[in-house]
C-alpha cells in the first residue's frame, strides 16, 4: 500500500517535471513569442467515483494532445466537500477559469454575475444537440450560463415477479404511469404479501439534497410546485395549495401504514426486502446485479397532473475571472462530442446529455432498459429545479416539510412553515432582482 | 493549604504582562474581533454570496428569532441537553475514576480503552450509533434491550420518536464525552498527596470518609473545571445532532448550534445565524455566571 | 483507594466492574475496525446484528482503497504540522498567561480572567463567517498559518492552566524568590516541571479539538498542498452507494497517530506525577 502511493507521488512528479522540461526546451527552441504560449486553463472538478476520475483525467490529456495552444490543470475537490470549497472560493473571489458545480448552487453563482453566458462561446449545432432538460437547467434569465455532459434519472426501480404477484400493469412509457389510485392499491396489495408490511424504499437513508430533488415531482405532479413559476417570488398557495397537500398527506398515509422501509443497510431493493424502490438512475448496475431480469424501471405514479420526475447534475461553467473564455469553451465543446459524452456516462451510469451520444448508447438509445429516462427528459416530464438563487432555501425547507411529514406533522402545517421560509428569503433579498450584468460582480 | 497568588514586586508587572500579550493579542484578533463583527452582522441583513448591499435592518433578525417555535424548541432542547448530561457524565466519569485510581497492574489498559470513545471524531461515531440504534428487532441496541428485558421491551425507531431522539443523542454524547472528564479527574486524583491518605487512614477514617473528606476536597479544582467545561460542550452539541436525528422528529432534538449552522451554511442567512449564537452566548454566559456563583458559595473563604 | 492488604475480593470487584464498563464503551469501536476489515457490501448488511463486531474473512481491501483515493502520507504530513503548531505553541502561550492569571498580581487581571470564561463559551463555528471574510480578504487561504494562529491561543487551555497553577503550594515560588529569581526563571524552572500534568492534559485537549477539525479547513483550503486528514473523508461522500467500509478504514487511519499520542501522553501524566514536588 504504502510503496505504491509513494510511487504514484513519484511518477507524478517526474511525469511533472518531464513535462516541464519538455515545455523549457521546446520554448527554448522556438523564438519566444505571445502566439506560441499556451494558454493555461484552470480546471475544478468534484472527485467523483474512481472510474469518473479516471475518465475526467484521459478526457484532459486527450484534450492537451489535440491543442498545443491550451493547457488545461485540473484539481479535484474532494466531492463532499465540494459546494463548500466552491461556495468559499467564490466569496474570496479565487474561482479558477472553468469550473463544475451541482445543479442547486448554479443559479446563485449565475445571479452573483460569477459565470459567464455560454450562448455566444458554444456552436449552436453543439447547443441544438443537447437534450432539452440539459439547457432548460442551465439556463437564467434567458442566458445559459452552464451546460452538463450528462443528466440524471428518476423513476421507480421494480421487482417484476413481485409485480406479477399482485397482477398489476406494467407501464412503459411516462404516458402510461400508474395513477395514484393503483400505486396506492399496489402498496397495499404488496404489503399484504410481505412479511414485515415494509414494501417501498425511498432511500431514507440518504439525506439532504435527495429529499427535494426526489420528492418535489410528488407536489409537481399534483399540480403544486415548489414556488410560483411565473415570477418566482412566492411560494405561497403553490408549495402548501390544496393539490401539494392532499399529495403529500397520501405519502404520509404510506409512513403510517408501514409501507415504507427505512433502509439504514440501503440494501432493501437488493435484498428483495422490498419490491420498489424510489431512486435515481445511480442504482441501476448494482440493482441490475443484483436482480438481473427481474429489473424493470416505471416512472413515477401520476398524482393527477400526468407524471413528473426530477432531473439536473453536474454542470460545467465558465467563470467571469477566465481571461480566455474562448479556450475554455472549446473545452466544453470537446466534453460534449459524443465519445466523450459516452466514456463520460460509461463511467457513472448517468443519461447522456446529448441526442448524438444517446443515440450510440445502447442502455439509452430506444428499447434500451433505462430508455424511460431520456423519454422523461425529452418529453417535458422532467422538471428543472426552481431557477432562483433561491433554490439552496427551498431546497432546505422542502426536506425539512418532508421530514416532518414524515414524522407526523400535520401536511399543512409543516409546508405553510416552507412557505414561510422560503417567502421571508425572497422578500429579504427583493426578490432576487436582476443584478448583474455584463460588468458583473468581482 | 494557603492558595494564593504570590505578590510580585512593582517592578516586575510589566513583566507579568508580557506573560499575558501573545495570549491576548491571538484572542483578540481570532476570537474578540470576529464575535464584535458577528454581533454587527446580527444587526444587517448579510446574506452568503448575495451581491446585492448589506443593510442595516436593526433588531429584525433578533425579533423574528423570538417568534420562532424551532428556535424556543432548540433552546430548551439545549437546556435540558446540559442539565442530564453535566451531573450524569460527572458522576459517571467519577466514578470511573475511583476505579481506575487503583494500584492494579495493567489498570492502564483500561484507561486507554475508556478513553477510546473520546480520539473518534464525533461525526464518524454518530453515524455508528445510527446504525446501533436501527428500528426493528434486529437493532443492537433494541435486540440488547429485548434480550435483558426478557422479552418485554418492544423496539422502537429511536432517532425517529420524539420521545427517545434527544435522549439518544445524550446517550451518545455521555458515552464519547466521559473519558475526557475521566481522564482530567483521574490527573487531579494523582496529584492528591498520599500523605493526607495515610494522616486519614491514622485517624481510623475508612475508605468512604478517606474519599468523602480527602479525594472531593482535594478534587475540587479539577470538578469545578470538568463541570464547566461539559456545559459549555453540550450548549455546543452538534456533530451528533447533524448525523443522528438532523434536528427531527418535528425539532425534537434540534439545538441552537445545529440551528445557527443550519441557517448560516444551508441557507446563507449569516445574519440569523449570528443573532442565534448572540442570543446563545448571553444566555449560557448567564448560567456559567451563575454555576461559579454558586460553586463558589460552597467553598467560604476561598481566594480567586 | 485499596490499601495495601486490599482483599483479593476487592480487587476482583474492581476489575470486573472495569472489564465490564469496557466493553460497553468500546463495542462501538469494535464495530469500526472491525467494518474496515469487511467486503464493502457486508458491512451495513450486518450492521444491526452481532456480526457486526466479528469481521470473518479479514481483508485489507478497504484500507488500500483509502490510500489509493487520498494521498494519506500528504494529509498527515500537513495534519502532523498543523497540529504539531497549535499544540506546541499553544502549550507556551496558553500557559504563560494561566500563569499570570493564577499567581502575579498585575492591573487588568480580573477582567482578562472574566474576558477568558467569556470567550470560552464561543463555539467556532459562530465566529467561522467573520473570520472566514477577514481572513480570505488578507489573502490568507490555502497557507496552513491560517490553519494554525487562530486556536493557538485557547481560552479553555487558558482556564486549564489557570485553575492548575491555583492548586500549587505558594511555597514553591516563594523559595525560588528567596534565591532571587524573576518571575520568568520561577515559571520555566520551577513551574513548568511541577506541571506536567497540566501540560499534558492540554496537550491532550488541543489536539483531541483540532485533530479532527472539519469546516475551517473546508472553507480556507483549495487545493492539495495543505489540506488536513479530515478532509480526505469528504472523497468518500460521493454519490451512493456510500463506501462504509473505506470510510470506517479512513477514519482507523485518521484516529490511529491520535491513539498513539495518547498512549505516551498518558505514561507522561503518571510519570510527571510520581515524580513532581507535589506532595503536600
Amino acid at each position: 500500500m504504502l510503496p505504491n502511493t509513494l510511487n504514484t507521488t513519484k511518477t507524478t512528479t517526474l511525469h511533472r517535471l518531464s513535462r516541464w522540461l519538455l515545455v523549457v526546451l521546446i520554448s527554448a527552441c522556438q523564438p519566444a513569442s505571445e502566439n506560441t504560449r499556451p494558454v493555461g486553463l484552470e480546471i475544478w472538478a468534484h472527485a467523483g467515483q474512481q472510474a469518473e476520475r479516471t475518465v475526467l483525467e484521459a478526457q484532459i490529456a486527450r484534450f492537451n494532445g489535440q491543442h498545443d495552444d491550451i493547457r488545461v490543470s485540473l484539481t479535484f475537490l474532494p466531492e463532499g466537500a465540494y459546494n463548500g470549497q466552491v461556495q468559499a472560493a467564490a466569496l474570496a473571489g479565487e474561482l479558477p477559469d472553468i469550473l463544475e458545480f451541482d445543479g442547486p448552487y448554479l443559479y446563485n453563482y449565475a445571479w452573483a454575475g460569477k459565470l459567464r453566458s455560454l450562448d455566444e462561446l458554444l456552436p449552436h449545432e453543439l447547443l441544438a444537440d443537447l437534450l432539452p432538460s440539459v439547457t432548460a437547467q442551465g439556463r437564467y434569465r434567458g442566458k445559459l450560463y452552464a451546460v452538463g455532459t450528462f443528466d440524471s434519472g428518476l423513476g421507480l426501480y421494480a421487482h417484476r415477479g413481485a409485480l406479477a404477484d399482485v397482477g398489476i400493469r406494467l407501464p412503459e412509457t411516462p404516458q402510461q404511469a400508474w395513477t395514484i389510485e393503483e400505486f396506492d392499491a399496489l402498496l397495499e396489495a404488496l404489503a399484504r404479501k410481505d412479511p414485515d408490511g415494509a414494501v417501498l424504499d425511498l432511500k431514507l437513508n440518504y439525506s439532504g439534497e435527495w429529499f427535494s430533488y426526489g420528492f418535489a415531482p410528488i407536489v409537481q405532479s399534483a399540480g403544486g410546485d415548489l414556488i410560483d413559476r411565473r415570477n418566482y417570488q412566492t411560494a405561497q398557495g403553490v408549495l402548501n395549495g390544496a393539490a401539494s397537500v392532499r399529495a403529500l398527506q397520501r405519502v404520509q398515509n404510506w409512513f403510517n401504514n408501514g409501507y415504507v422501509d427505512a433502509n439504514l443497510d440501503d440494501a432493501a431493493f437488493v435484498t428483495e426486502r422490498v419490491a420498489l424502490s424510489w431512486v435515481g438512475h445511480w442504482e441501476y448496475s448494482r440493482y441490475h446485479a443484483a436482480l438481473g431480469e427481474e429489473l424493470m424501471l416505471v416512472p413515477l405514479p401520476d398524482f393527477g397532473n400526468g407524471t413528473r420526475t426530477g432531473q439536473g447534475s453536474w454542470n460545467w461553467g465558465i467563470s467571469k475571472r477566465c481571461a480566455n473564455p474562448r479556450a475554455a469553451a472549446k473545452f466544453l465543446a470537446f466534453l460534449l462530442e459524443p465519445e466523450e459524452v459516452l466514456a463520460m456516462s460509461g463511467a457513472n451510469g448517468a443519461v447522456p446529455a446529448t441526442y448524438r451520444a444517446i443515440a450510440r448508447s445502447p442502455r439509452f438509445a430506444t428499447g434500451g432498459p433505462l430508455h424511460l429516462y431520456v423519454q422523461q427528459l425529452t418529453e417535458g416530464v422532467a422538471v428543472p429545479r426552481p431557477r432562483t438563487p433561491a433554490y439552496p432555501i427551498i431546497s432546505s425547507a422542502f426536506a425539512q416539510a418532508i421530514d416532518d411529514i414524515r414524522h407526523g406533522t400535520v401536511v399543512q402545517n409543516a409546508l405553510d412553515r416552507a412557505v414561510t421560509i422560503i417567502d421571508q428569503d425572497l422578500s429579504d433579498n427583493y426578490g432576487y432582482p436582476v443584478f448583474a450584468t455584463e460588468g458583473g460582480w468581482p | 493549604m494557603a492558595v494564593r497568588p504570590a505578590t510580585v514586586p512593582v517592578g516586575q508587572r510589566n513583566l507579568a504582562s508580557w506573560f499575558v500579550a501573545p495570549a491576548a493579542l491571538l484572542l483578540l484578533a481570532f476570537m474578540l474581533l470576529p464575535f464584535v463583527l458577528a454581533v454587527a452582522i446580527s444587526f444587517t441583513n448579510l446574506r452568503l454570496g448575495s451581491p446585492l448591499p448589506v443593510e442595516w435592518t436593526g433588531l429584525r433578525a433578533y425579533q423574528r428569532l423570538f417568534q420562532d417555535q424551532t428556535f424556543g424548541r432548540a433552546l430548551l432542547n439545549n437546556l435540558l441537553f446540559a442539565s442530564v448530561v453535566v451531573p450524569l457524565q460527572t458522576l459517571l466519569a467519577l466514578a470511573l475514576a475511583v476505579l481506575l485510581n487503583q494500584p492494579v497492574r495493567g489498570i492502564t489498559i483500561f484507561r486507554t480503552v475508556l478513553f477510546m470513545p473520546v480520539i473518534f471524531p464525533l461525526s464518524l461515531l454518530s453515524v455508528v450509533w445510527v446504525l446501533l440504534l436501527a428500528p426493528g428487532p434486529d437493532g443492537t441496541i433494541n435486540a440488547l434491550l429485548t434480550t435483558v428485558s426478557l422479552g418485554a421491551w418492544q423496539p422502537r425507531d429511536f432517532l425517529n420518536d420524539a420521545i427517545w431522539a434527544l435522549p439518544s443523542v445524550m446517550l451518545v454524547s455521555i458515552w464519547q464525552g466521559t473519558g475526557f472528564q475521566m481522564i482530567v479527574l483521574l490527573a487531579g486524583m494523582q496529584s492528591i498527596p498520599k500523605q493526607l491518605y495515610e494522616a486519614a487512614a491514622g485517624d481510623g477514617a475508612g475508605a468512604w470518609q478517606r474519599f468523602r473528606h480527602v479525594t472531593l476536597p482535594q478534587l475540587r479544582n479539577s470538578l469545578v473545571f470538568v463541570m464547566i467545561v461539559t456545559s459549555i460542550l453540550s450548549f455546543r452539541v452538534f456533530d451528533q445532532v447533524r448525523i443522528m436525528t438532523r434536528g427531527g422528529p418535528s425539532d425534537a432534538s434540534t439545538t441552537v448550534i445545529f440551528e445557527a449552522v443550519r441557517a448560516a451554511f444551508d441557507r446563507a442567512q449569516v445574519s440569523r445565524g449570528a443573532a442565534m449564537t448572540v442570543v446563545f452566548f448571553l444566555i449560557v454566559l448567564t448560567l456559567t455566571m451563575l454555576q461559579r456563583w454558586l460553586l463558589r458559595l460552597g467553598r467560604p473563604g476561598v481566594e480567586k | 483507594m485499596i490499601d495495601s492488604g486490599a482483599t483479593w475480593r476487592q480487587l476482583l470487584a474492581v476489575v470486573g466492574l472495569l472489564t465490564f464498563l469496557s466493553i460497553l464503551f468500546v463495542a462501538p469501536i469494535v464495530l469500526i475496525l472491525a467494518g474496515s476489515l469487511k467486503p464493502e457490501a457486508r458491512v451495513l448488511s450486518e450492521a444491526g446484528t452481532l456480526r457486526a463486531f466479528f469481521p470473518t474473512r479479514v481483508s485489507l481491501q478497504n484500507y488500500r482503497d483509502v490510500f489509493e483515493r487520498v494521498p494519506v502520507v500528504l494529509y498527515l504530513f500537513n495534519s502532523g504540522l498543523i497540529n504539531g503548531l497549535i499544540v506546541s505553541l499553544g502549550l507556551i502561550v496558553n500557559s504563560l498567561a494561566g500563569y499570570a492569571l493564577a499567581r502575579l498580581r498585575w492591573p487588568g487581571r480580573g477582567r482578562f480572567l472574566l474576558l477568558v470564561l467569556a470567550l470560552l463559551i464561543i463555539p467556532f463555528e459562530a465566529l467561522s463567517v467573520p473570520l472566514f471574510y477577514a481572513l480570505s480578504a488578507l489573502g490568507l487561504r490555502d497557507t496552513y498559518m491560517v490553519q494554525v494562529l487562530p486556536f493557538v491561543a485557547n481560552p479553555l487551555a487558558i482556564y486549564l492552566f489557570y485553575s492548575f497553577f491555583l492548586s500549587l503550594p505558594a511555597e514553591l515560588e516563594e523559595a525560588a524568590q528567596l534565591d532571587g529569581a524573576g518571575p520568568l526563571r520561577t515559571f520555566v524552572v520551577i513551574i513548568v516541571p511541577n506541571a506536567k500534568p497540566a501540560f499534558a492534559t492540554v496537550a491532550i485537549v488541543m489536539l483531541l479539538f483540532h485533530w479532527g477539525m472539519y469546516l475551517w479547513p473546508l472553507l480556507m483550503t483549495a487545493g492539495e498542498s495543505v489540506r488536513p486528514l479530515p478532509l480526505g473523508i469528504a472523497s468518500f461522500y460521493s454519490l451512493p452507494p456510500r463506501q462504509w467500509g473505506d470510510i470506517l478504514a479512513f477514519s482507523i487511519i485518521m484516529v490511529l497517530p491520535v491513539l498513539l499520542l495518547f498512549m505516551i501522553f498518558q505514561r507522561a501524566f503518571v510519570r510527571g506525577v510520581a515524580s513532581s514536588g507535589v506532595k503536600g
